[in-house]
C-alpha cells in the first residue's frame, strides 16, 4: 500500500464518517419547536418595545446616556439581534454535542467567579463587585454569574443524565452537586450577590430533583428552604449576615414605612403599578417612568408595563411567559434522553424563577431583591446569554421524537 | 452476570420520574406561581388602584395658580374703600446667578488669553456681577445689602423673594435694571412676579368693618374674610405634569381652569359719616379717658343698613400690625420701657406678648364682638313693650321714693331723693328707675321675656360682619322678679351695641325689627348686581301706634328730660340717655363707685325718623371734671356728629325762632356802597347787625370777607374808611360760659360765634369750642361752640 493510497483511504475514511455522522444527525432532526421560539421572539419584541417606552425618560435626562433617548433601546437591539441569531444557529446544533462542553464550561464559571472577587479585576457599583469586563467601558461588561448559570445547567445535564438511578443515592445523587452549589455560592456571597446566588442554587436543584434524587432529599430540601425563608423573614438571619439587606424586610412588610427614603424603590413600584388599573395610561404614557420609578428600564420594569398597559395586558405578558415556561417543560418531559430533559429543565427554571421573582419582587409579593426579567429587562450580555439557551431548549426540541400517527 | 431485562426497567423507571417530576415543576411554575402574581396584581391595579392613583396624582402634577382680580369695597356712595391693584414681587434665582457669574469668569479667562481686540473690554468678574446686583436690588428695593446677598448665597435654590408687593414704579425700576445696566446686557437671575397688593384708600376709615389680608392674600378680618369667596373669584388654576425633579412635562397632560375675577361690595356705610363717628369716639375717648374704648353705630331706620359702625381703639388698615391709637402706643412703651429687651435681643419677650394683644384689641369690632350691660337705654324697650301691652298709658303716674324694693333688694334711682309724682312723660324724662320697675313688673315676666326675645336679643343680629354675638340672660325658667325689675332698666344682662340698637331701631320705626347689615348689593366683575340685600323685616314687634307715642316720649328726653345734650339746632331729635354699672368691677378700696359704660342713643327727625345712633363709652374716667353719665359725656358728641351727618342724608333742618340766630348765611359783598345800601344788603341776607369802624360815607372794607358763610347772629364790622385791623385776633376760653357770655367774649376778640347742640333753656353752657384758647386767627373767623348742660344729668 502506498503512501498515496493510504492517505487516499484514510481521507475517504474521514469523508465517510461524516456522512454518517451528518446523516445520523439528519435522521434525528425534527423541525424547531414552533411554539416556543414564537412565544420566545414575541416576549422578545414586546420586551423591546417596554424597554423603549420605560427608558426613554431618564436616557433623555442622563449624562451617562448622552441624552440620547433611545440609548438604552439602540443597544438592547443590537443584543437582542446578535441574541436572536444566535440563537437559531445554536438550535441547529445536535445539543449532543455540548456534552462535551459542560466540564469546561463549568470550570470556566468558577474561574470567573473567582476573578471577580480579585480586588482590581472585578468592577463594583453599589457596594457589589459583580461584573467582569474593561473598566469605564460600559460595553463588554458582563456578571460571571450569568456564565455560571449556563455553566451549571451544562454540567448538571450532563453529569445527572449519566447517573440515572445512582442519583437516588447520597452519595453519588447529593454530594457531587450540593458541593458545587455550595462552592459557587459561597464565591457569588463573596459578592455579594444574593439574588443570583438565590437563581443559581434554585435551578440546581430543580435540576437535582428532576434528575431523581430521593425523595427524602426533597422533603428534606423543601423543609431547609422553608426553615431559611422563615429565617430570612422574620429572624433577623440578614442582619446576622451582615446587614446587607436590611430595611428590605421591613419595606416588604410596609412598603410606606419610609416613602422618601428607605422605600422609596417599593412605594414608587405600587404607585405605578396601581396608576394603571385594569386598562392602563396606553403605551408609553406612563407618568411614573419620569424619574419618579428607580431602576425603570431595568429590574422594575413591570411596574411600567403594568401602568401602561393596565391589568390586562400585562396578565396578557404573564400569560405568554406561562406558555413559554409549560412548553419549555413540555419539551423536557418529550425529549429524546435525559441529557436533553435536563436542559430543557434547566434553562426553563432559569426563565421561570427570574420571571416568578422578579415580577413577585416589582408587585410586593416577596421582598426586594434585584432579579432581571427575561427579555424585558435591559442588559445586553444577560439578554444575549438568555437567547442562547433559548437556543439550547430549541435544539433540544429538534429531536423530540415525532408523535406516531395512528 | 447483567439481567439484560433489569436496564430497560431501570430505564423507564427514571424516565418517568424526571417525566413526572418535571410535570410538577410546569404546574407548579408555570401555572400556580402565575396565579399568585396575578392574584397581588388583582390587588394593587383593581383594589388600591384608587389610593394608589391619588398618591400618584400628587407626586406628578403641579399647579400654577393665575390670580384672578379682587373684587372692590365700595361705599353707599360709590366711594373705594378697598381696592387691588397690580404690584410686584421680586425674587432672585440664586443658582441662575451663579451660574451666569460662573459664565463670566469662564469669558474672562478666555479673553484674557487670546488678548483683547482694540477697543474691547474685559468682562466683568462674576463676583463683581453679584455684587452689582447686590448694591442695585438693595438700593431700589430699600432692603439691606447683607439680607440680597444672604439671598443669593442659597445656590441651591431658585426662588428666593426678596419682596414682596412692591409698589409698580419700584417694580418698573427693577425691570430696567433687568434690562438695562452696567454689564451691558440683561441681568439673568434676577425676575419680577405680577400679584396684587390691596388698598384701603381712608386707611382708617371702617377698619373693623373692612378688615384686611393675611400674607398669602387671604381675607384675614372683617368683610375681607366673610366675603372672601366672593370678593376673591376663582383663581385660575393650570395644571401640569412634572416629572420627579419637579420639570414641566410639556407633553404630557395640561388642564386650564380660567381664572374669575372676585365680585365687588357695595356697601351701606357711609364713608363719611363713618368717619365723622370715629372721630367723635376718638374725641370722646380722649376727653374722658374711656379705657376700654367705644362704639358708635348709625343705622338706617327704615332698612336695618348700617351708615357707620365703628370701634375704638381702632387701627391702620394700611399697616394694621402697627399699634394705631395713642393710648395703646403709650401702653406699648410702657411695656417696652418696663421690660428691657434680653442683650442680644431687639425685642423683650414681654414686649412681643403685649404688642400681639394689642393688637387683637385694636382688631376687636367691639360693636358687634362685645356685650354690656346696657343700662338705661334698654329702658326704651321696657316703655315700648309696656305701651304696646296696655299695661301703662300716657295718663299712668309714678311715684318715685330715690328706691324701690324688690325681694328684698334695695333698687335705687339716679336722684337718690326721689322724683316724687311723676307722670309717664316725666318718668321717662327723669330715666326714673323705681317707675321703669313698676313698668317691667306691669308687663309680667313671661311677656317680658317674650319680648325681648322678640326685640331680637337673645339670637345674634345675623349683620354680615365678624363675630356677631347674642346676648347673655338668665334662662326663661330662671328668671325672677328681681331679674326683671333689673331688666326693665337694663342691668343684669349683657348685650352688643349693635343688638339694642336694632331693637331700639324697631321701637321707634313703627315697630318694624329688620336685621342690619353692611353689604348692600355684590356686583359681579361686570358691574351686574349679583346679589341685593332684602330688607324685609323679620318682624313686626310692637304697633305703628305704639311706636309713635315712644317715639314722642323719647323726644321729650331730649328736648327737656336728661337728654338735652343731644339737642341738633334745626332738627327733632329723640334720644336716651344711660349710664350703665359694669358687674362686678365694684371694689371697695381701689374701685368704691365701680366702672361705668355711659351710652346716648338719639334718632332723628323725632317725627318721621330716618336715622338712628347709639354712642357707648367703655369705662371713662370719674375726674375729668365731667359729671359721668351719658347725657354729660356722650350727648354732646352725638349732638355735634348729628348736626353734621343729617344735612348730608339731605334731611333738611327746620329751625325754631330760637334756633334761627345760629342759621348760617353768605356774607354779601358791601364795599363802596354807603351804610343804608349796605345794611340794606346786609338785611337782606339775614345779617341784622353791624359795627361801623371809622368816620367814613363809604363802606371801604368788611370782615368777615364777602362770600364767608358764618352764623347771621354774627356782627358784621364795616370799614368806614379807617383801616382794617391786622392784628389777630387771639381766641379766648369760653368752655363754661353761658351762651350770652360765649358770644360776648368772641365778639370782644373779634371772632364770630357759631353755636351748636342745646339751645333757648336755661342752664346750659359751653361745653367744648373747635379753636383752642389762646390761639392767634384772622379776625371774623368762626369759632364753633357745643353748647348743653354741664350740671350733672343723672340718667
Amino acid at each position: 500500500m502506498t503512501k498515496e493510497e493510504q492517505r487516499r483511504r484514510k481521507k475517504e475514511q474521514l469523508k465517510e464518517q461524516r456522512r454518517r455522522e451528518r446523516e445520523a444527525w439528519e435522521a434525528a432532526r425534527g423541525p424547531l419547536d414552533l411554539p416556543f421560539l414564537l412565544l420566545a421572539l414575541l416576549l422578545l419584541a414586546i420586551g423591546l418595545i417596554m424597554l423603549l417606552s420605560a427608558s426613554f425618560p431618564s436616557a433623555q435626562a442622563s449624562r451617562g446616556s448622552n441624552y440620547d433617548p433611545l440609548y438604552y433601546f439602540k443597544r438592547q437591539s443590537i443584543f437582542a439581534a446578535i441574541g436572536a441569531a444566535a440563537m437559531l444557529w445554536v438550535g441547529k446544533i445536535n445539543y449532543q454535542r455540548f456534552r462535551g462542553l459542560a466540564k469546561m464550561a463549568m470550570i470556566v464559571s468558577v474561574v470567573l467567579l473567582v476573578l471577580v472577587l480579585i480586588p482590581g479585576v472585578g468592577i463594583t457599583r453599589n457596594h457589589a463587585t459583580r461584573w467582569l469586563g474593561i473598566p469605564g467601558m460600559a460595553v463588554g461588561q458582563f456578571q460571571p454569574s450569568e456564565v455560571a448559570k449556563m455553566g451549571i445547567i451544562l454540567y448538571f445535564a450532563d453529569s445527572i443524565a449519566k447517573k440515572r438511578e445512582k442519583m437516588a443515592t447520597f452519595k453519588e445523587g447529593i454530594v457531587p452537586y450540593l458541593a458545587i452549589l455550595g462552592v459557587v455560592a459561597f464565591l457569588m456571597y463573596k459578592e455579594p450577590h444574593f439574588s443570583g446566588m438565590i437563581l443559581l442554587v434554585g435551578i440546581g436543584g430543580m435540576m437535582m430533583l428532576v434528575g431523581g434524587i430521593h425523595r427524602n432529599w426533597i422533603v428534606l430540601g423543601v423543609g431547609a428552604i422553608a426553615l431559611l425563608t422563615y429565617a430570612l423573614l422574620f429572624g433577623n438571619l440578614l442582619e446576622l449576615l451582615g446587614g446587607y439587606n436590611s430595611g428590605r424586610i421591613k419595606t416588604w412588610l410596609d412598603p410606606w414605612w419610609d416613602p422618601q427614603g428607605e422605600s422609596w424603590q417599593m412605594a414608587q413600584s405600587l404607585i405605578t403599578i396601581g396608576s394603571g388599573g385594569l386598562m392602563g395610561v396606553g403605551l408609553g404614557k406612563s407618568r411614573q417612568k419620569f424619574m419618579f420609578l428607580p431602576e425603570e428600564h431595568n429590574d422594575f420594569i413591570f411596574a411600567v408595563v403594568f401602568e401602561e398597559l393596565g391589568l390586562v395586558g400585562a396578565t396578557l405578558i404573564m400569560v405568554l411567559f406561562a406558555f413559554l415556561i409549560i412548553r419549555g417543560y413540555w419539551i423536557a418531559i418529550n425529549a429524546r434522553d435525559r441529557f436533553g430533559s435536563l436542559l430543557a429543565v434547566g434553562v426553563t427554571t432559569q426563565i421561570a424563577l427570574q420571571t416568578f421573582l422578579n415580577i413577585a419582587v416589582v408587585t410586593g409579593l416577596i421582598p426586594a431583591t434585584g432579579i432581571s426579567l427575561p427579555f424585558f429587562s435591559y442588559g445586553g450580555t444577560a439578554l444575549a446569554i438568555q437567547l442562547v439557551e433559548v437556543g439550547v431548549v430549541l435544539s433540544v426540541s429538534r429531536q423530540v421524537p415525532a408523535p406516531k400517527a395512528g | 452476570m447483567k439481567n439484560p431485562k433489569k436496564q430497560p426497567d431501570a430505564v423507564r423507571q427514571a424516565r418517568r420520574t424526571i417525566q413526572f417530576r418535571t410535570l410538577t415543576l410546569l404546574l407548579v411554575f408555570g401555572v400556580a406561581s402565575f396565579a399568585a402574581l396575578f392574584a397581588k396584581a388583582y390587588d394593587l391595579t383593581i383594589v388600591q388602584s384608587g389610593d394608589l392613583q391619588k398618591r400618584a396624582a400628587t407626586q406628578q402634577t403641579q399647579s400654577t395658580t393665575i390670580s384672578a382680580s379682587r373684587g372692590t369695597i365700595y361705599d353707599r356712595n360709590g366711594n373705594i374703600l378697598a381696592i387691588s391693584a397690580t404690584a410686584d414681587t421680586v425674587f432672585v434665582d440664586p443658582n441662575a446667578v451663579a451660574r451666569r457669574a460662573a459664565e463670566l469668569d469662564k469669558k474672562r479667562a478666555e479673553k484674557m488669553a487670546e488678548g483683547l481686540k482694540e477697543g474691547e473690554a474685559l468682562p466683568m468678574t462674576g463676583e463683581a456681577y453679584k455684587e452689582l446686583i447686590v448694591t442695585e436690588l438693595s438700593r431700589i428695593l430699600d432692603i439691606s445689602e447683607e439680607t440680597v446677598r444672604a439671598r443669593m448665597e442659597r445656590t441651591q435654590s431658585q426662588y428666593e423673594i426678596l419682596k414682596k408687593q412692591v409698589e409698580k414704579e419700584v417694580g418698573d425700576q427693577v425691570r430696567s435694571f433687568i434690562t438695562d445696566n452696567a454689564t451691558g446686557e440683561s441681568i439673568q437671575g434676577v425676575h419680577l412676579q405680577v400679584d396684587a397688593k390691596r388698598y384701603y384708600p381712608y386707611s382708617s376709615v371702617a377698619a373693623h368693618v373692612l378688615g384686611f389680608l393675611n400674607s398669602d392674600s387671604q381675607g384675614a378680618y372683617g368683610l375681607e374674610a366673610i366675603y372672601n369667596e366672593e370678593l376673591e373669584g376663582s383663581t385660575g388654576l393650570v395644571v401640569t405634569a412634572k416629572d420627579a425633579t419637579g420639570s414641566e412635562l410639556m407633553f404630557q397632560y395640561e388642564q386650564y381652569y380660567d381664572a374669575e375675577d372676585g365680585h365687588s361690595l357695595q356697601l351701606t356705610i357711609d364713608r363719611y359719616i363713618q368717619y365723622r363717628v370715629e372721630q367723635g369716639l376718638e374725641d370722646m375717648v380722649a376727653k374722658f379717658g374711656a379705657k376700654n374704648g367705644a362704639t358708635g353705630i348709625v343705622m338706617d331706620v327704615n332698612t336695618g343698613g348700617l351708615l357707620a359702625i365703628a370701634s375704638s381703639p381702632t387701627y391702620d388698615l394700611m399697616d394694621h400690625h402697627a399699634i394705631y391709637d395713642e393710648m395703646l402706643q403709650a401702653e406699648l412703651a410702657k411695656t417696652e420701657e418696663e421690660n428691657p429687651p434680653a442683650p442680644g435681643e431687639t425685642r423683650s419677650e414681654a414686649y412681643t406678648d403685649k404688642l400681639g394683644e394689642l393688637q387683637l384689641r385694636q382688631w376687636r369690632n367691639k360693636a358687634v364682638n362685645d356685650t354690656y350691660e346696657p343700662g338705661s337705654t334698654a329702658k326704651i324697650l321696657t316703655l315700648s313693650m309696656a305701651l304696646e301691652e296696655g299695661t301703662v298709658n300716657l295718663n299712668s303716674t309714678f311715684n318715685c321714693t330715690g328706691s324701690i324694693t324688690i325681694a328684698d333688694y334695695d333698687l335705687g334711682c339716679s336722684n337718690r331723693n326721689g322724683h316724687g309724682h311723676q307722670t309717664l312723660k316725666e318718668a321717662v324724662g327723669n330715666s326714673c328707675n323705681p317707675a321703669f320697675v313698676n313698668i317691667g313688673l306691669s308687663v309680667g315676666l313671661e311677656r317680658f321675656y317674650d319680648y325681648m326675645e322678640a326685640f331680637g336679643l337673645m339670637s345674634p343680629t345675623g349683620v354680615d360682619l365678624q363675630g356677631d354675638v347674642g346676648g347673655i340672660f338668665a334662662a326663661r325658667e330662671r328668671f325672677t322678679t328681681l331679674d326683671l325689675a333689673c331688666y326693665a332698666f337694663g342691668q343684669n344682662y349683657n348685650i352688643t351695641p349693635l343688638q339694642i340698637i336694632t331693637a331700639q331701631a324697631a321701637c321707634i320705626n313703627g315697630g318694624y325689627l329688620r336685621q342690619p347689615y353692611v353689604v348692600e348689593k355684590e356686583l359681579d366683575g361686570d358691574g351686574n348686581v349679583v346679589k341685593q340685600h332684602d330688607s324685609t323685616p323679620i318682624r313686626q314687634v310692637i304697633s305703628e301706634e305704639t311706636s309713635a307715642t315712644v317715639r314722642e316720649l323719647l323726644e321729650y328726653v331730649v328736648s327737656g328730660g336728661t337728654g338735652r345734650n343731644g339737642q341738633v339746632a334745626g332738627y327733632r331729635v329723640g334720644g336716651k340717655t344711660g349710664t350703665a354699672d359694669k358687674s362686678g368691677t365694684k371694689d371697695p378700696i381701689t374701685n368704691p363707685q365701680g366702672d361705668i359704660v355711659v351710652s346716648f342713643l338719639c334718632f332723628a327727625p323725632a317725627d318721621d325718623p330716618q336715622i338712628i345712633m347709639l354712642l357707648t363709652l367703655d369705662t371713662p374716667r370719674r375726674d375729668t371734671g365731667t359729671y359721668p353719665s351719658g347725657g354729660n359725656m356722650v350727648a354732646p358728641t352725638a349732638s355735634a356728629i348729628m348736626a353734621d351727618i343729617l344735612p348730608l342724608l339731605g334731611i333738611a333742618p327746620q329751625y325754631t325762632e330760637d334756633q334761627l340766630s345760629s342759621v348760617e348765611s353768605t356774607v354779601p359783598y358791601v364795599v363802596d356802597m354807603d351804610e343804608a345800601g349796605a345794611a340794606a344788603k346786609l338785611a337782606e341776607y339775614g345779617f341784622d347787625s353791624y359795627r361801623k369802624v371809622g368816620e367814613g360815607t363809604e363802606v371801604t372794607d368788611q370782615a368777615p370777607a364777602g362770600g364767608a358763610i358764618v352764623p347771621v347772629s354774627a356782627e358784621i364790622i364795616l370799614y368806614m374808611g379807617a383801616e382794617k385791623s391786622t392784628e389777630l385776633a387771639v381766641v379766648p376760653n369760653v368752655v363754661g360760659m353761658t351762651p350770652a357770655e360765649t358770644n360776648r367774649a368772641l365778639v370782644n376778640a373779634g371772632l364770630i360765634l357759631k353755636s351748636t347742640g342745646a339751645a333757648g333753656e336755661s342752664g346750659i353752657k359751653a361745653i367744648s369750642q373747635s379753636i383752642p384758647p389762646e390761639s392767634q386767627v384772622a379776625q371774623g373767623t368762626v369759632v364753633t361752640v357745643q353748647m348743653g348742660q354741664t350740671s350733672s344729668i343723672a340718667d
